[in-house]
């Protein structure tokens, strides 16, 4: 009887969860089509497109838009290549000291970005990378590099080690065999770890709100700007359904990728 | 067996550079900063471990400590369970699994900052979907005066927001047992439950490992989710580690601020540490059945 209707109980489950999951946005997305400030020509509470029709009017908002999309590109640009040797050798050599500084790796990964806000700030501004894209990509790399290494990683111990042995034999060196054989093959774990990259710099507040006071700043921030004394609630909600756009095509994207799975191996 | 080889540094070093850049240096400038009273940067006093015995001997810390480590205890015993369930109701391969991932996945889409302000509009009495219907039960909506209230719509919020990356680590993993393990199983008679106990939890041991770690960690220092929503209220009951720290860097006590830091970086190593000794664990009865 149970083992019947078990198929039937998970779906239940499943959909209740997306339920669950979607109802926040849901609301969301209703609030961003009322007209929620008096404006000419539209009553409070109307339904309207003027909300998304004045982000794209705002050239703030529009630059928030690119500057989000351009350091989430180049933390990804920094983080996936120098990830792939590390996570090589986490995967396949052993050597002095390989297990302390993985767990160096990890501690950084969970350091609440709130710890060093200080200290990065004043490095930063030294460096002269404030206020710049540059600055708040580079920054993300603290708990992106160590995520990146950890799941290339488990995709590249998937791999039998044979075929390192092989190609080493028929006279390949060690670069020229990562980038020959293994990058084709760990491609689906280049485009998650890529995809993890994303979403965890894309919605990060802390290091993007100290590191840009004047200018560079990202959507999560051109929100902030948004609340005030008469705060376009409506407006705010545009943006923030606008900003989830780009997340949820990149998902539904990645699926095949995603439910491939990764086999996470031992360090 | 791995091969030893220390050209593996070689490998390694530029992520070792980067993280030193963005990890090390600030973090030794946090340590360096601790001991001292600071007024303006360029002018400072030593002033040793007085900070340091000022946190550790304030109630305020340790209740601090205390909420958080229960908040992250109800975070734990709620998502992680929800969340392996969840992954083990997604289909393996049907058209519109993608979709359901999609869906699943939309919250963690979703700016951090703009989390407070979505659950305080859903839960308001006069518009929001759900204050909407609390009204109609007869809830009132001076929830922001209970603890307990304020406490559950945290709880709800960041279970909303992080349940579905424990979702998504475990289902990748399961994906990738071979269909043979569960027709085996079909034909031993195997009941879900030992399915589930032999097969499908064995291959869940590292992400969920992984998921614990990553969601003990952002939940024992969340910060830009719970403030928002009551302002660490009713009377500090949801004044948590990270809030604290962030009261102290907003009023430019860098001394203190940075003392606090590095407790805080302590109880990471801490963590970190326990993390890597499980793993350990798991790994070592696998290397004695494969020698």
């Amino acid at each position: 009887m149970f083992l019947r209707a078990l198929p039937y109980i998970k779906i239940t489950v499943l959909i209740l969860f997306i339920v669950f999951a979607c109802l926040p946005l849901v609301q969301m997305t209703m609030i961003s089509f009322i007209a929620t400030l008096p404006q000419p020509g539209t009553d409070v509470g109307s339904l309207t497109f003027g909300n998304y029709a004045n982000i794209l009017s705002d050239p703030n908002l529009r630059a928030a838009f690119g500057n989000s999309i351009a350091y989430v590109l180049i933390n990804i640009c920094i983080t996936v290549p120098i990830a792939i040797p590390a996570a090589y050798a986490f995967s396949r050599m052993s050597f002095l000291g390989d297990k302390h500084l993985f767990f160096a790796f990890i501690a950084f990964r969970i350091t609440p970005p709130v710890v060093l806000t200080l200290p990065i700030f004043q490095l930063f501004s030294a460096l002269g990378i404030v206020n710049s894209v540059f600055g708040i990509a580079l920054a993300h790399c603290l708990f992106n590099l160590p995520i990146s290494i950890w799941i290339l990683q488990s995709f590249i111990s998937a791999i039998p080690k044979e075929q390192d042995e092989t190609a080493f034999l028929d006279g390949y060196s060690r670069p020229r065999f990562i980038w020959t054989f293994l990058l084709p093959q760990i491609a689906p774990g280049i485009a998650v770890t890529a995809f993890f990259c994303f979403m965890f710099s894309w919605v990060e507040v802390v290091f993007a709100r100290i590191l840009t006071t004047t200018n560079g700043k990202p959507i999560s921030m051109a929100i902030n700007a948004l609340f005030g004394f008469q705060t376009d609630i409506g407006l705010v909600m545009a943006v923030t359904v606008a900003s989830i756009i780009p997340g949820a095509v990149l998902v539904f994207s990645m699926r095949h990728h995603l439910s491939r799975g990764f086999k996470v191996g031992k360090i | 067996m791995k091969e030893r080889n220390n050209t593996g540094w070689l490998f390694v070093l530029p992520a070792a550079l980067l993280l030193g850049l963005v990890g090390l240096i600030p973090l030794i400038t946090v340590i360096n900063y601790s001991f001292f009273e600071i007024f303006i940067l360029d002018r400072r006093f030593w002033v040793g471990t007085e900070w340091y015995n000022e946190i550790i001997s304030s109630g305020r810390f340790w209740s601090s400590f205390g909420r958080s480590t229960f908040f992250s205890t109800l975070v734990l015993a709620i998502q992680i369970p929800l969340g392996i369930a969840i992954a083990l109701c997604i289909p393996k391969r049907q058209f519109w699994v993608g979709l359901a991932l999609a869906g699943v996945a939309l919250p963690l889409l979703v700016p951090w900052n703009m989390i407070p302000s979505l659950w305080l509009s859903l839960l308001n009495p006069d518009t929001g979907i759900v204050g909407r219907m609390m009204a109609a039960f007869g809830w009132s909506a001076e929830w922001k005066m209970s603890a307990v209230q304020t406490w559950a719509v945290i709880i709800i919020m960041d279970t909303w927001h992080w349940t579905s990356l424990v979702v998504i680590l475990c289902y990748s993993a399961l994906t990738t047992i071979p269909a043979s393990y569960y027709q085996a199983a079909e034909i031993d008679g195997a009941s879900p439950w030992q399915v589930f106990r032999h097969i499908q939890l064995p291959k869940l041991q590292y992400v969920l490992l992984m998921a614990v770690l990553l969601r003990f960690m952002d939940s024992f220092m969340i910060y830009t989710e719970a403030f928002p929503i009551n302002a660490g209220g009713p009377d500090g009951a949801t004044m948590f580690l990270a809030v604290d720290l962030g009261e102290e860097i907003k009023a430019f006590n860098y001394g203190p601020s940075a003392a606090r830091s590095v407790l805080y970086f302590l109880i990471v190593l801490t963590v970190a540490w326990l993390f890597t000794k499980a793993q350990n664990k798991i790994d070592a009865p696998e290397t004695t059945k494969a020698t």
